[in-house]
């Protein structure tokens, strides 16, 4: 197939598409929902967000520097955390530490390992790959990492007598949290396995229909697609695992006592 | 034997005041006697358990086992030599085998052939039939979730067991049944025992040390049955004459 040039996005379309944002907030409005001014607040900060990093994509594209690269993936991991933060009702103890090193070593390995290895572009830190593929990755496993760290939160808490008796019995912090544990590392994957099984069948991934409507042939969209899905799968995975692994030891004292009796 | 000298237990409020739970504890508990503990509501009787294992840590004093300050000892050895039995006995999701068998699977050595020998042992000191084993645990009466709660406990040989208000879900006659199971089971295994009830019948069925705590403090301590029948304090007298929830 060929190549087909991208129709361009001008300024007036842009306001065609928003006019669909007015009639939901006009739909909100008409049956008295009371969501008006949230909507609008949403979309107008989805789309200063979007220019915003317009702008700093086109301005890294024409630097290309590491250092710049790295540090704006750093402010994705930090927007990443804070969202996560601000998102969760029951927080565990030490909350940003456990999230962030997780997220970082995580999404971080994960990123590395699939732009080096599975891509294998040249130089490492291309800003035109690099910057879409970590974002993917950050913002599906920090969607797993939350889903961990609350589930982690409430099993904690609703399984004291378990987890106590567990304790009296001999058991060490890890053994009486294996229940907790389990469920809140299940609970983690299971919106990306909801999205592998419909994938394909029900909607078409963002990443794949961008790069259809770009002109790429849609066999290598697939491939792309399959791949960052196996990225995504195994950051939430490592994410998620990790985050486990501290959080449940925030829940005792060195003294293997559960804490906040 | 467990020594508890001078054992005290502050805590910290949520409006930041802080609050004596107990206060200068000083009591020993010996092999083969039940030492029961009675008092109000409030009184800081589960606290004082639950220092004994190290659920929670005494704020001053020292607790001894067989004169070693716990604090210097592993806590999940303690664990293992001072077993505990929660008010509300939790069964995990499973057979009762899968329930006795637990603390082994928390051992770093597993037992041999699966513990059976200390199941048999076990389950015969509580008075459970052996074919309960592969029923659901949780399918079963409170009185039977509390004797294969006792049953665990008993499983790693433990040489001080500590029991949690252990008859507030059984009826008289299963009160009165698991009263003699624990009798046999302290004189039996050697056992250094520590009870704590609102239960009074039990207490003069079980005592042979009796401790009235009020307010965090001992307001009085002597022979079980002697100190029922006679005790010193007004405190006391007032608590024996209080009408206990589920009494007729």
């Amino acid at each position: 197939m060929e190549n087909q040039r991208v129709v361009p996005m001008e300024l007036l379309q842009l306001v065609y598409a928003y006019v669909l944002i007015l009639l939901a907030v006009a739909l909100a409005r008409f049956r008295s929902i009371g969501q008006e001014k949230q909507l609008l607040w949403a979309s107008f900060r989805m789309v200063t967000q979007l220019i915003v990093v317009g702008y700093l994509l086109q301005l890294l594209f024409a630097v290309r520097s590491p250092a710049l690269v790295l540090l704006m993936l750093l402010a994705m991991t930090g927007f990443s955390l804070q969202i996560a933060g601000s998102r969760s009702k029951v927080r565990m103890p030490h909350f940003y530490r456990v999230m962030g090193s997780s997220i970082v070593v995580g999404c971080g390995g994960v990123t590395f390992y699939f732009c080096l290895l599975v891509v294998g572009y040249s130089p490492w830190f291309d800003p035109r790959y690099l910057i879409p593929l970590a974002g993917m990755i950050i913002g599906n496993a920090m969607n797993g990492a939350s889903l961990a760290a609350e589930r982690l939160s409430s099993e904690m808490h609703d399984r004291r007598e378990e987890i106590e008796t567990a304790i009296c019995l001999g058991a060490n912090p890890r053994q009486a949290s294996e229940s907790a544990l389990r469920a809140a590392y299940c609970a983690s994957l299971i919106p990306t396995m909801n999205s592998m099984a419909a994938t394909g069948i029900v909607a078409l991934p963002g990443m794949m229909t961008g790069q259809i409507l770009s002109g790429t042939e849609p066999v290598t969209a697939v491939r792309y697609q399959i791949a960052i899905i196996c990225a995504i799968t195994g950051a939430v995975a490592i994410t998620s695992f990790l985050i486990l692994l501290q959080g449940y030891r925030t829940y005792f004292t060195d003294a293997c006592q559960l804490k906040g009796r | 034997m467990v020594r508890l000298h001078t054992v005290g237990v502050s805590r910290t409020n949520q409006d930041g005041k802080s609050a004596q739970i107990l206060h200068e504890i000083s009591f020993s508990a010996l092999q083969g006697e039940i030492t029961v503990i009675v008092g109000p509501s409030g009184s800081g009787k589960s606290t004082l358990l639950r220092l004994l294992n190290r659920l929670e840590e005494p704020s001053e004093g020292s607790i001894l086992l067989n004169g070693v300050d716990i604090r210097e000892l592993d806590p999940l050895a303690v664990r293992r030599r001072v077993a505990m039995v929660l008010q509300k006995p939790f069964m995990f999701e499973g057979t009762v085998l899968f329930n006795v068998q637990q603390p082994f699977r928390y051992r770093a050595v597993p037992a041999p052939d699966g513990g059976s020998r200390e199941i048999a042992r076990a389950l015969d000191l509580v008075g459970l039939p052996t074919k309960l084993l592969q029923r659901d645990a949780r399918t079963l009466s409170g009185g039977e979730q509390q004797r294969v709660s006792l049953a665990r406990a008993l499983i790693s040989s433990p040489q001080v067991l500590l029991l949690d208000e252990p008859t507030s879900a059984l009826d008289r006659p299963s009160s009165d049944r698991f009263a003699l199971i624990l009798r046999d089971i302290c004189r039996l295994e050697r056992l250094a025992v520590l009870l704590v009830t609102h239960d009074l019948r039990l207490a003069g069925q079980c005592a042979d040390l009796l401790i009235y705590l009020e307010g965090g403090k001992i307001i009085e301590e002597g022979k079980g049955a002697e100190l029922l029948s006679r005790p010193c304090s007004e405190a006391f007298r007032r608590f024996l004459a209080e009408p206990k929830e589920g009494e007729e």
